[in-house]
């Protein structure tokens, strides 16, 4: 097979971070400190190294970037400061953008422009839709029920559609992956059913985020804030994406509070207040390593996400107390906020939702394929009696 | 000659005002114009073509620390623009010492010299005056010695200073030398004899110098010489003084692996062979009289004076070498090895001093074992002879060497000592695994190729990659690594570890530049004038530096710059011409000889 080399690979990495490559002189520091490589997955510095040399086609075979979670050891221990750390935060951008077949997310990571104009641009649209639906067919003053300004059930539709697109972007994408991945990066054969064995791991790895928390295993002092935050943010998104999608209906419905529904919309929000506040508070404070250097993608999740959950409360709170317009307001105002978020979940880091699970399911299959190849092939394992 | 004048890249003279510096290039005759490029700019020859024709230059001048790194370009350019291409001339900062506090005036002058093309060297030439005879030589390590030797050989007076009770210095600590696996001692202590029972060497142990005044040529350096407590001329280092004294300290001369008296001699091969007391911990000196005087009264020679006061002298000398050497990088501050927290995590000097034939250990290798100490109630790691020997170790190359956290620089002498250690492990413990993790295998001398092949072969397991982690699991070390040759992690557990910690300058560097006049590079090494041309000479006249206090290097070289020190001494002393300091020439001196010269 012949090797594509990309000698501007590096100068493109740059763009999504990676700005210290270079440095690197392969001491292997790295790995030692790394919790997450092991045999099979050796990063950071293999990477490091595909990067120098510009294997662009092989780096988007490699499940490597997916796996680490950047707890920042390398980081700290590298004494070139050539930043793996880091590095491997620019290889999951640039696969973002790489799995990415309408190439949005390539253009969001390039320029910053570009993904502040498409937000605003979405926003107003979704502001325009919502103010002109609801002043044709319903009254300002009502929010719920019959004549209501948004009712419930074309929110309801409203949010299957957006889901929808979202949905086949994120299949179409996580195809992609797995094509990248597990085909064109696999030189031996795996059998089918590697892939239903190791499936339990997928719902495994997006519930409990284990492995972040097997980032602390080696340090002296362990940090499980990140860890904790980071699994509530996701836990709340869940949770309010499975309300939103399915339970819209009883959500929207007041002003009397349907406790079954209502007491997770609380739960959620407050993981996700509480998780939004963190994450701001540690990027401006750059208290934990991975904190320490924020692309402006990041900050946009953030931040969107931090005005979503306060509009959103402020919209349930208004309603409650029975300030129809102002719940009405303020809705619209929450929808402008939701839609380009969601929008943009494709083609932002907020992907590696999905990715994240799958890398880790198909790393144990690739795993598991390489030990069956090695048992195979390697005369010394073979056990007579 | 139209000339222009191209400041690039001014990294290291961190004080250059280029400004003023490009404001005097503009007033220089026929300097058509200047231009300021900056800090390492990506030049287009065919745009500097451009500018050239425009301008119709026909000489151009490159300015800053590394303007060889620009000439091809410049070149290439002159051709294009139809100019002789010869006419591209250098003017590098570095390399004329313009640093310190003349800095900005030898720069200019670099500049002018460039610009009338006059090599600097042969305008910038101090002016020469009469030398006293005496040399002062400050620290006795080898370079030290081999420094004085060949000065008093060729018969002139030195004055050797040192701090320690000894000469020696770290070579003495040593077992076998690399590449040639010579015995250290062998090498050292004919020389150390011979220094001192010198006629032309005046040897001063256990001094230091305190104030140095006086011009180039004629320097007073007054030497507080610290009370030795014994009389060197009658001890005949009998060792009775030491059996009967009480006060146990840790041996600086055995790296702090053993214990010694308060009255005590580093080694047995010392020169002076004489005891001296330790004024910091003997009983007698802190009580001031009150208590102990143990040895006073067992000496049978009764050269032993505990109320001994210090000695003052002041001398003059011509000329004074500086062989303050090196010390180790404090590896405590690397937490990830364990330095102190594991017992057997050695650093290589004490390595060096458990492997010694001479240690405490009669050169067998043991891991540490514990011991109940009586006195403070606590179980210590001890080194004894009955100790076990390690049936695997690890060395680390590179701690605290080449990294951005600690020393950038590499230390040069670190991965053939380690080559050196494994096959010291190999030949005296039977069956032992060693590993050596590297980053880049540097065996840049005559026969270290050769020799880190024979250690490959010998079967020591030698790793690409570096191990950054030590770990301690139920009493067992282990230390991981890359393995980057062979694409697979290697995961060994350990008896032993040994780091092969960085180099830093000794702890006296800086009061020593600060007495002489002295600059040191970001390092910390001193300054030599010129890198390649001048590495013994310094900006100040009749002051030179050899062995390890100007850069790390190995045996061999820093033997061969003290004995390029001690020719550059008697050159002065034979001629009776010194060399003033450089600050001595003023700019418009150099200015008006590289105008005669030109004109010729």
């Amino acid at each position: 097979m012949a090797i594509r080399v990309n000698p501007r690979f590096i100068d493109e990495l740059d763009r999504y971070g990676a700005e210290d490559v270079q440095l690197c002189y392969h001491c292997g520091d790295c790995l030692t400190v790394c919790p997450h490589a092991d045999e099979v997955f050796r990063f950071p510095r293999k990477s490091m190294r595909l990067l120098q040399m510009g294997l662009e086609r092989k780096i988007e075979t490699t499940l490597e970037p997916w796996l680490c979670y950047y707890c920042g050891q390398c980081s700290e221990q590298c004494p070139r400061e050539a930043d793996p750390g880091e590095t491997m935060m620019s290889l999951r951008r640039w696969l973002i953008a790489r799995y990415d077949f309408t190439g949005i997310a390539r253009a969001f990571y390039r320029s910053r422009t570009a993904e502040v104009l498409a937000i605003i641009g979405v926003a107003l649209l979704t502001g325009l839709f919502m103010l002109f639906y609801g002043f044709t067919y319903g009254n300002l003053h009502v929010y719920d029920g019959e004549g209501a300004f948004l009712p419930s059930s074309f929110i309801h539709r409203f949010d299957l559609t957006v889901g929808l697109v979202i949905g086949i972007i994120l299949i179409i994408n996580a195809f992609r992956m797995w094509y990248f991945t597990m085909v064109k990066g696999m030189e031996i054969h795996t059998p089918w059913w590697l892939y239903i064995k190791h499936l339990y791991l997928l719902p495994w790895h997006f519930f409990s985020q284990k492995r972040y928390a097997e980032c602390e295993s080696k340090r002296e002092t362990r940090v499980f804030m990140p860890w904790f935050t980071h699994l509530g943010l996701m836990l709340g998104y869940v949770i309010m994406l499975v309300l939103v999608m399915v339970f819209i209906e009883k959500l929207q419905y007041g002003p009397a509070i349907v406790w079954p529904v209502h007491i997770f919309g609380y739960l959620a929000s407050i993981g996700l207040i509480i998780g939004t506040i963190y994450f701001i508070r540690s990027r401006l404070n750059k208290t934990y390593v991975q904190f320490k250097k924020s692309h402006g993608t990041d900050w946009v999740f953030v931040i969107l996400l931090f005005f979503i959950v306060i509009t959103g409360i402020t919209q349930h709170l208004l309603h409650r107390t029975g300030l129809y317009m102002w719940a009405n307001m303020t809705y619209v105002l929450h929808l402008m906020f939701v839609v380009p978020w969601l929008l943009r979940m494709p083609f932002s880091k907020w992907a590696h939702m999905i990715y994240r699970p799958l890398a880790m399911y198909f790393a144990a299959i690739r795993r598991d394929a390489l030990y069956r190849a090695e048992k195979q092939f390697s005369s010394a394992s073979i056990t007579v009696k | 000659m139209r000339t222009g004048v191209f400041f690039c890249q001014v990294e290291h003279a961190v004080n250059l005002n280029i400004d003023a510096i490009a404001k005097y290039s503009a007033n220089l005759p026929d300097v058509e114009t200047v231009q300021i490029l900056g800090r390492r700019p990506r030049l287009d020859a065919i745009a500097l073509s451009d500018l050239i024709k425009t301008n119709n230059l026909n000489r151009i001048v490159i300015a800053g620390d590394m303007p060889g790194y620009y000439k091809p370009v410049f070149t290439k350019s002159m051709a294009l623009a139809g100019r002789d291409t010869d006419e591209v001339r250098l003017a590098s900062f570095q390399e004329h010492g313009a640093r310190g506090d003349i800095a900005l005036e030898r720069a200019k002058a670099i500049v002018a010299c460039a610009n009338m093309a006059v090599p600097f060297s042969l305008v910038a030439v101090p002016s020469r005056h009469p030398v006293n005879q005496t040399t002062l030589i400050i620290g006795g390590g080898i370079a030290g010695i081999q420094a004085s030797l060949e000065i008093a050989n060729a018969g002139k007076q030195v004055y050797l200073v040192e701090q320690t009770g000894t000469i020696g210095g770290h070579m003495a600590m040593f077992d076998k030398t690399f590449p040639t696996l010579d015995c250290a001692a062998c090498i050292l202590t004919p020389k150390m004899v011979s220094v001192g029972q010198h006629d032309m060497i005046q040897l001063m142990t256990n001094a230091r110098v305190t104030e140095v005044s006086g011009k180039s040529g004629a320097y007073r350096v007054k030497i507080h010489q610290y009370a030795r407590r014994v009389d060197v001329k009658s001890c005949v280092a009998c060792g009775l003084c030491a059996e009967v004294c009480p006060v146990k300290v840790e041996s600086e001369f055995d790296a702090k692996i053993s214990l010694r008296k308060a009255i005590y001699i580093p080694f047995p091969q010392a020169v002076p062979n004489a005891y001296l007391v330790d004024g910091e911990s003997c009983t007698y000196v802190l009580s001031e009289g009150q208590k102990c005087g143990a040895c006073l009264k067992r000496c049978p020679k009764e050269c032993i004076n505990l109320n001994e006061s210090d000695i003052y002298t002041d001398i003059e000398v011509g000329n004074i070498i500086i062989s303050t050497g090196y010390e180790m990088l404090d590896v405590r501050k690397i937490e990830q090895y364990g330095y102190g927290r594991y017992p057997n995590v050695l650093t290589s000097l004490e390595f060096e001093r458990l492997t010694n034939a001479s240690g405490l250990t009669g050169g067998r290798i043991v891991t540490k074992s514990k011991r109940f100490n009586k006195k403070t109630q606590q179980d210590e790691w001890v080194f004894t002879p009955d100790s076990v020997p390690p049936q695997s170790v690890a060395i680390i190359h590179c701690v605290g060497s080449r990294s951005a956290k600690y020393n950038s620089y590499c230390s040069r002498v670190c991965c053939m000592y380690s080559l050196k250690f494994a096959h010291l492990i190999k030949e005296k413990i039977p069956n032992v695994a060693c590993y050596e993790f590297y980053i880049d295998m540097r065996a840049f001398g005559k026969g270290y190729e050769e020799f880190a092949e024979r250690i490959k072969q010998e079967g020591t397991f030698v790793i690409r990659g570096h191990s950054a982690s030590v770990d301690m699991v139920d009493g067992q070390m282990i230390v991981k690594g890359e393995d980057i040759m062979n694409d697979k992690i290697v995961e060994v557990k350990v008896d032993m570890v040994v780091l092969a910690v960085g180099l830093i300058p000794s702890h006296g560097t800086e009061d020593i530049s600060r007495l002489l006049g002295i600059t040191r590079d970001p390092d910390g090494w001193f300054s030599e004038l010129n890198y390649n041309g001048n590495p013994t000479d310094t900006e100040r006249g009749g002051i030179y530096v050899a062995g390890m206090c100007q850069g790390p290097k190995d045996i061999p070289d820093t033997v061969a710059q003290a004995s390029a020190v001690a020719a550059g001494v008697l050159r002065s002393i034979t001629s009776g011409k010194g060399i003033d300091h450089l600050s001595s020439i003023s700019l418009s001196e150099i200015e008006a000889r590289a105008k005669n010269i030109s004109t010729l």
